[in-house]
């Protein structure tokens, strides 16, 4: 429990979600998040997707869902992946608006626009305190199958990160070798507290 | 605390200490180490601090976790007691080159935080008290040594955690050291804590020298830079890590980011070679750098955005680029909007509460002193009053919900108001190192030497607000204009400060004197707020604001002048002030006195003062001092009421100061020479408000004038002159680049496009070639261009600016520079935008008309010049794409030829390949075409109504114009007009000027060859004659590509026949027809065009077996088409030989049966003759030949006698060799031929006597027959029989026919004449 993790996705669901539970089971302190602007779940249709301000309770969801339309949201998942939510945490948190969180030492997000929004958040931020922190991506597709896959290369990776002393000295070949094995494309940054 | 209880907690902690120190436990050190921190907390600074040395001792622990808890102890302990830090911090100082690294980078993080805290506490000291304390240059002097050693670490082979940690204070103490001038909506956004910045520093700090550190923050940023050019050896997270404390600087410090960006823009490493570094982490790296600028609103990013676009593409990310492009314009937009209601808002408000501004001020200043006295507030405080006192005053406000009615005005618009912009916090920058003398320079020359160029031009065009109305009485005014007060929109007063005064006054050295003041000149005014726009112009207060000495020469109309020529002869000095004109000239005394005036508000604390009150009393003040004496004493008087009012400190920073400026001042007897003194020191400042009181009840002086347009354009116009005359005398880039971004200001700002450009076109044509003119014309054109842009309300004045600007200068080119001068298509392709006269300018110059005058009759290389930049625009202007390709194809039907010949060359050799538009040209071309195809059909079924046509072909052609460029739309119509009139009586020229340019696209695309077959039926005669002037030329030029036109010969439209042999003729004319035009003709002749004569060209590469079947159809062609054929088949190819040889011809021709094949007897007969007409060809032996096959021919031809004949009248000497034939025929029984047997009989009768043999071996019946039919044969004949040697050889029955027999003599004598004639024949031969 040395580095303080932050799994960061768009609606801080599925794949923030899924690498959070997952984080956790091994006993990694891990926080998660989204830099959307609002929670978006699917819906009966593409126009219709159900929207929440982040910090609706999981449990909430769940239960609206539940009730509006039962068979469609368990046959797309939707309700399993809100029950799996509600246990690892009550609500899902903006990144941008939980800077008040503390400091985290690595965050990985699973898609380029929130990697994007990661940095720029924490460059408008006041960086005084000196500490780095480092910023990962992996691109991990918004379903289900991809989102367990990238939770598990998550963990792996944050696994690998936390058996270095200091992981500024180690990145590049890290990164350089996850992409190798896994082959998938790896991008990391540094940005400061 | 009471002394027994501190000394038990200070034995505690000790053994605490020792604990974790000795203990073996760890934890059971953590442990204590927490206790000793919670004790002392707890403790009196004093005592505790005499603990810090054991607790400091602990830094030699082996245990990491124990030195890293000391650091924690440190920063919490350490930072509440910072006076008695001294121990703590040399420990930070150790650690920070710990060996651990994690130990290390703590070390650093938390000797950041100590940096910044003791710098600011010095700032704060010396603000408040004017002294630094003792200890605070100590803790000083360790962050020094502190800095050193992390610099030093991240230069020196290392931990990458701990280097990456030195980086980042590296950037931090670039951001300490760099002054301010970001935007302060950012920096508000920053937080709640406001870092320290150099700034803060003017004044004069007795331990901080801001020249220094500045100088060492430029240094440490050109480590950075360092870095990053030697990448290629680092690794990728310290790479990283550089480009984003890079990107901080730039995004923070506006001065550096040009520099930033260039060496990110060129940062190309080739890392993929570097172990351990991730290439892509970094270059994603640059792109969030980049795109962190995108979101940056400060005007060099905003400049530099289309390089970041482009980079963007480049990197593929152009999509997220505009993404948050649109994002940050959006949000630009709102916040303008918001602005501008503010502004409406607050004019009202501003008016109608003078009064409370007055009281909210009065309760305001008790305040302020409880806060400076406050420690904790005072950092805030400093800030405040720097950046947005404005701000803090209505905080303070409401905070004490005093009955004041600005309580009740929205905040909010006072708080946008009250942000100062960059420029403004450059002034007060400026002004403060102004402030400090020589101590000052050093920094100034730096920070001056830092600053873009366009935020230089700001700054001086921003104090040209204040403008005085009359140079002369300005000048005149005094020896040190400088002195005068005047006036800002923020707040507060001036006077000059020395610095700024000594270029204009001649006594003191120049040496000393700060070159560069022209540039700091600028006023506090908010550049976002457009003078005009700003609804406080029209207050008459406000008119007040500016110069005293306008106001005071009025009635000193002596003295005015003499020294307005002194003021003359020190403008002609090569100082750059020098450029300004004497209007010009006023606003740098405005200027240099505001400077100083900005010096109070970044180093005094007042906040208090709002503007329109200032103006007042800083007039007040010139008012009263009209004689030098009287100023001193008059100085005393506005100073006094403060003191005693307020209660503020310092009567005693003025002192010196002001000692040492009066004097030279003093001396020269200038009427307000004494205004310096007024307020010389920051601290002074705050007694300004004072004279407010004394003098609001006199009347305001005019002092700012508003100046006619007129005036304003002339006086812009002379200082523009002004700049461009110094500059032939100072060379060098920077200068260069202030001198552009001015004139750019000045120009945006009087709108004289046409006189500006005639003055510079001079300059900028001479110079043009060096690019220097270039870049000074495009900056001009980008600042108006963006004022255009960002000036929604005010649109249209900026862009008819520009729109005058770029014309004239551009029409500068066309008059001066020769037309081999790339400058005009660089111009216009480099030019931010292009308004439409600038398209029809080029129009013009394109396709000219012939000018009456005969002045502007088209000049060809002009005309290259124009569709050079026509081309150039169209690859690099997409939204002038269609204007100019109009133009360009409106050239290419051009009546005159040399123009339209450019012009088509241009079209089709690079234009045409652009796919996108391509299409358009095509299309044009094709109704052009069809324009000339189809006018003459409309005219010759109704010649009459020329009128009507003419109306149709217009609108045809305005439709196809107006189709493609719709910005020119005046002139095609008159191209149209004429085009019209041409049309109604086509002429070939005509016919020529239409289809030219179809014909020249047909090159690159024959495929479009299929439209002129398909109009060749249709189309008149003359332009079916321009088609075949063309046809060869193209049919050449396609060479050996022309499977497009093979399809198109394969199967030709209707009524393109003759074309279609035309192109068949010239196809073959050279080279021999390739296998597949011949396969495609006779395919083409069995299926569809059963017409022959499509084959004549190809005959002579055909086979005698091909030939042959088509032999009767050709012979069946008009005689002349047969003869063509004819000398098609004998002459044939290299190669092959002739398809048939004569003798094959003439035995082809008498194979022709006439019943079967169709041409008539009469045709075969004609075609025989003219092969006898050929004598050279169908030679003696020829026919020799073809009749010697002919005659073995069972059946004979029928026209065989005939041509046998023939052959024997044109070869008399055949007449052997037909005797044979003759012989022959006789054997085969010729007498059996009814229709050949007439012709044997005349032939043997027109060969006597060399056909008597042939005669004689005929059976006698026919020999008979033959007697009967010619009589006049026998007497010959029988003569010839009746020799000797034929007598004995001929049997009886012949001689009997021919009366030679004895026994027959009878019968012979009943034809006695026959006989004797025969016999006298006989004889005679």
């Amino acid at each position: 429990m040395r580095f303080r993790y932050a799994m960061v996705c768009s609606s801080n669901q599925n794949r923030s979600m899924e690498a959070h539970a997952l984080l956790k089971r091994q006993g990694l302190d891990v926080a998660s998040y989204g830099t959307g602007s609002h929670v978006k779940l699917p819906g009966p249709s593409l126009r219709e997707p159900n929207v929440y301000d982040f910090g609706t309770p999981y449990k909430q969801m769940f239960d609206e869902l539940r009730r509006k339309d039962p068979e469609l949201y368990k046959r797309n998942g939707i309700l399993q992946m809100i029950k799996r939510n509600l246990s690892v945490k009550l609500a899902p948190q903006r990144w941008q608006d939980n800077a008040g969180d503390g400091v985290f030492d690595v965050v990985m997000t699973f898609e380029e626009k929130v990697f994007d929004s990661v940095l720029e958040d924490l460059n408008n931020r006041e960086q005084s305190l000196t500490k780095t922190i480092l910023v990962m991506n992996l691109e991990v597709k918004d379903n289900h199958e991809e989102a367990a896959i990238g939770g598990r290369l998550a963990l792996e990776l944050c696994q690998e990160i936390e058996g270095n002393e200091t992981w500024e000295d180690t990145i590049d070949d890290i990164v350089a070798g996850f992409e190798k094995q896994h082959r998938r494309k790896l991008v990391y940054s540094i940005s400061f507290y | 605390m009471a002394a027994p209880a501190a000394a038990t907690a200070r034995a505690q902690a000790l053994s605490l200490l020792a604990a974790a120190n000795n203990h073996g436990d760890l934890a059971v050190k953590l442990s204590s180490l927490r206790q000793v921190k919670e004790i002392l907390l707890s403790l009196e600074p004093s005592l505790s601090a005499e603990i810090f040395p054991y607790l400091a001792e602990l830094h030699l622990s082996r245990e990491i976790l124990v030195r890293k808890s000391l650091i924690e102890i440190i920063e919490e302990v350490g930072l509440r007691m910072l006076d008695h830090s001294y121990v703590l911090v040399s420990v930070l100082l150790v650690l920070s080159r710990d060996e651990d690294p994690t130990v290390a980078k703590k070390s650093i993080s938390v000797g950041t935080t100590f940096f910044c805290t003791i710098l600011e506490e010095m700032a704060m000291q010396f603000h408040h008290r004017g002294k630094v304390d003792r200890w605070c240059g100590e803790l000083w002097t360790w962050m020094v040594k502190f800095k050193d050693t992390v610099f030093a670490t991240a230069l020196e082979p290392g931990c990458v955690g701990v280097k990456v940690l030195a980086l980042k204070f590296m950037e931090t103490f670039i951001l300490l050291f760099t002054p301010d001038a970001s935007d302060p909506e950012k920096a508000s956004s920053e937080g709640s804590r406001h870092m320290f910045n150099i700034s803060w520093l003017a004044g004069g700090h007795p331990i901080l020298n801001p020249a220094t550190l500045m100088s060492e923050a430029n240094r440490t940023f050109g480590i950075l830079v360092d870095f990053i050019q030697s990448a290629n050896r680092l690794p990728g997270a310290l790479t990283i890590s550089v480009i984003s404390c890079l990107a901080v600087v730039a995004r923070k410090r506006p001065v550096h980011y040009n520099t930033v960006l260039s060496v990110l823009l060129e940062f190309h490493p080739n890392l993929e070679t570097v172990k351990g570094c991730h290439a892509a982490s970094v270059q994603y790296s640059i792109r969030t750098a980049f795109l962190g600028f995108l979101r940056c609103t400060f005007s060099p990013i905003i400049e530099s955005r289309d390089k970041l676009l482009r980079a963007f593409r480049a990197m593929n990310a152009a999509d997220v680029a505009d993404q948050v492009l649109r994002q940050v314009d959006k949000l630009v937009r709102n916040n303008e909007r918001a602005a501008r209601e503010n502004w409406s808002g607050k004019n009202n408000q501003v008016i109608s509460h003078q009064n409370s501004w007055d009281l909210s001020k009065k309760r305001i200043m008790p305040q302020g002193e409880d806060d400076t006295i406050n420690g904790e507030v005072a950092p805030k405080r400093v800030r405040h009053n720097t950046n947005m006192h404005l701000t803090q005053q209505v905080q303070t406000n409401e905070s004490l919900q005093g009955p004041v009615s600005i309580n009740g005005i929205s905040s909010g618009n006072h708080l946008s108001d009250s942000e100062l912009t960059p420029v403004e916090q450059m002034v007060s920058m400026i002004g403060a190192l102004l402030a400090e003398g020589d101590r000052g320079a050093a920094s100034l020359e730096i920070l001056i030497s830092k600053l873009h160029p366009d935020m230089l031009a700001d700054i001086v065009i921003t104090s040209m607000k204040h403008l005085p109305s009359t140079p002369p009485t300005l000048a005149s005014s005094v020896a040190t204009p400088a002195d005068i007060v005047v006036s800002s929109s923020t707040n507060t007063v001036h006077s000059p400060t020395p610095p700024a005064q000594l270029p204009f006054d001649p006594i003191l050295p120049a040496g000393s004197s700060f070159s560069e003041v022209p540039s700091l000149s600028s006023s506090v005014a908010d550049p976002r707020r457009d003078p005009r726009r700003d609804p406080r112009r029209m207050d008459p207060r406000r008119l007040n604001s500016s110069v005293g000495p306008t106001s005071l020469p009025v009635g000193e109309g002596k003295e005015s002048v003499p020294v307005q020529k002194d003021i003359s002869t020190l403008l002609s000095k090569p100082v750059s002030v020098s450029a300004v004109t004497p209007g010009a000239t006023g606003s740098v005394h405005s200027t240099a006195v505001e400077l100083s005036q900005n010096k109070m508000m970044g180093s005094s604390g007042i906040r208090i003062i709002d503007p329109p009150e200032c103006r007042e009393d800083l007039l007040t003040v010139p008012n009263e001092c009209s004689y030098p004496s009287k100023e001193i004493s008059s100085l005393d008087v506005p100073l006094s009421p403060c003191r005693d009012d307020e209660g503020i400190r310092e009567t005693k920073y003025s002192v010196p100061d002001l000692d040492m400026l009066s004097v030279p001042d003093f001396d020269q007897h200038s009427p307000s020479a004494s205004v310096p003194d007024f307020d010389q020191d920051p601290p002074a400042a705050s007694d300004i408000t004072a004279p407010e009181e004394s003098y609001r009840e006199l009347d305001p002086v005019p002092s700012y004038v508003e100046l006619t347009t007129e005036q304003s354009k002339t006086v812009g116009k002379l200082a523009i002159e002004r700049i461009i005359e110094s500059n032939r005398h100072v060379f060098g880039f920077d200068c260069n680049k202030i001198r552009m971004a001015l004139i750019a200001r000045l120009i945006a700002r009087i709108d004289a496009g046409s006189d500006v450009a005639t003055i510079l076109r001079e300059l900028i044509s001479v110079d043009h070639r060096e690019f220097k003119g270039h870049d000074l014309v495009l900056h001009v054109l980008y600042h108006l261009h963006s004022m255009a842009i960002l000036d929604t309300d005010e649109s249209s004045f900026y862009a008819t600016v520009y729109e005058n600007f770029l014309i004239s200068v551009a029409r500068s080119f066309l008059d001066a520079l020769p037309a081999s001068d790339k400058s005009f298509s660089r111009l216009f392709g480099e030019a931010p935008h292009l308004p439409d006269s600038a398209i029809n300018l080029l129009d013009e110059l394109c396709s000219t008309r012939h000018d009456p005058v005969g002045k502007e009759v088209c000049d060809s290389e002009r005309v290259t010049q124009g569709l050079g930049a026509v081309w150039s625009l169209i690859l690099v202007r997409p939204n002038e794409r269609k204007a100019c390709l109009a133009i360009a194809l409106k050239c290419s039907v051009h009546s005159e030829e040399e123009v339209r010949a450019k012009a088509i060359r241009l079209v089709t050799n690079k234009l045409y390949h652009l796919t996108y538009i391509a299409e358009h040209v095509e299309q044009f071309a094709t109704d052009m075409l069809l324009t000339a195809v189809n006018s003459e059909t409309n005219l010759s079924q109704t010649a009459s109504t020329a009128e009507g046509i003419k109306m149709e072909a217009k609108s045809q052609i305005t439709l196809t114009t107006e189709s493609l460029g719709s910005g020119n739309s005046d002139i095609p119509s008159q191209q149209d007009l004429q085009t019209s009139r041409e049309v109604s009586v086509i002429s070939i020229s005509e016919a020529q000027r239409l289809i030219s340019l179809f014909f020249a696209l047909c090159k690159k695309k024959p495929s479009l060859l299929r439209l002129v077959f398909e109009v060749y039926g249709r189309a008149p005669k003359m332009v079916n004659q321009a088609f075949h002037r063309h046809i060869p030329i193209l049919i050449r030029e396609l060479g050996s590509s022309y499977t497009e036109l093979l399809q198109i010969i394969s199967d030709p439209p209707k009524g393109s026949e003759n074309l279609l042999t035309y192109v068949l003729q010239i196809l073959t004319q050279e080279l021999a027809p390739s296998l597949d035009l011949i396969a495609t003709v006779k395919h083409l002749y069995e299926t569809k065009l059963k017409d022959v004569s499509i084959l004549i060209p190809l005959l002579s590469s055909l086979t005698k077996d091909e030939v042959l079947p088509i032999f009767p159809p050709l012979l069946n062609l008009p005689p002349e088409k047969f003869q063509l054929a004819l000398a098609h088949i004998l002459q044939g190819s290299a190669h092959t030989g002739p398809a048939l040889t004569p003798a094959e011809v003439l035995i082809a021709i008498h194979d022709i049966v006439p019943e079967k094949d169709g041409p008539p007897l009469k045709k075969i007969t004609d075609a025989c003759s003219a092969c006898f007409e050929q004598r050279t060809v169908f030679t003696q032996q020829v026919l020799a030949k073809a009749l010697g096959q002919m005659v073995d021919r069972t059946p004979l031809p029928l026209l065989f006698m005939r041509t046998v004949i023939q052959a024997i009248d044109a070869f008399p000497t055949l007449v052997d060799f037909v005797m044979e034939i003759l012989s022959k025929l006789v054997r085969k029984q010729i007498w059996r031929l009814p229709k050949l047997w007439p012709g044997f009989l005349k032939c043997v009768s027109q060969t006597k006597p060399h056909s008597f043999p042939v005669l004689l071996e005929l059976p006698v019946p026919q020999l008979e027959s033959i007697m009967k039919k010619f009589p006049d044969l026998r007497p010959s004949l029988t003569a010839y029989a009746n020799q000797p040697t034929i007598r004995s050889s001929l049997p009886n029955s012949a001689l009997s026919v021919l009366g030679l027999d004895n026994g027959q003599d009878s019968r012979s004598q009943m034809h006695p004449s026959d006989a004797t004639s025969s016999i006298h024949g006989a004889a005679l031969t």
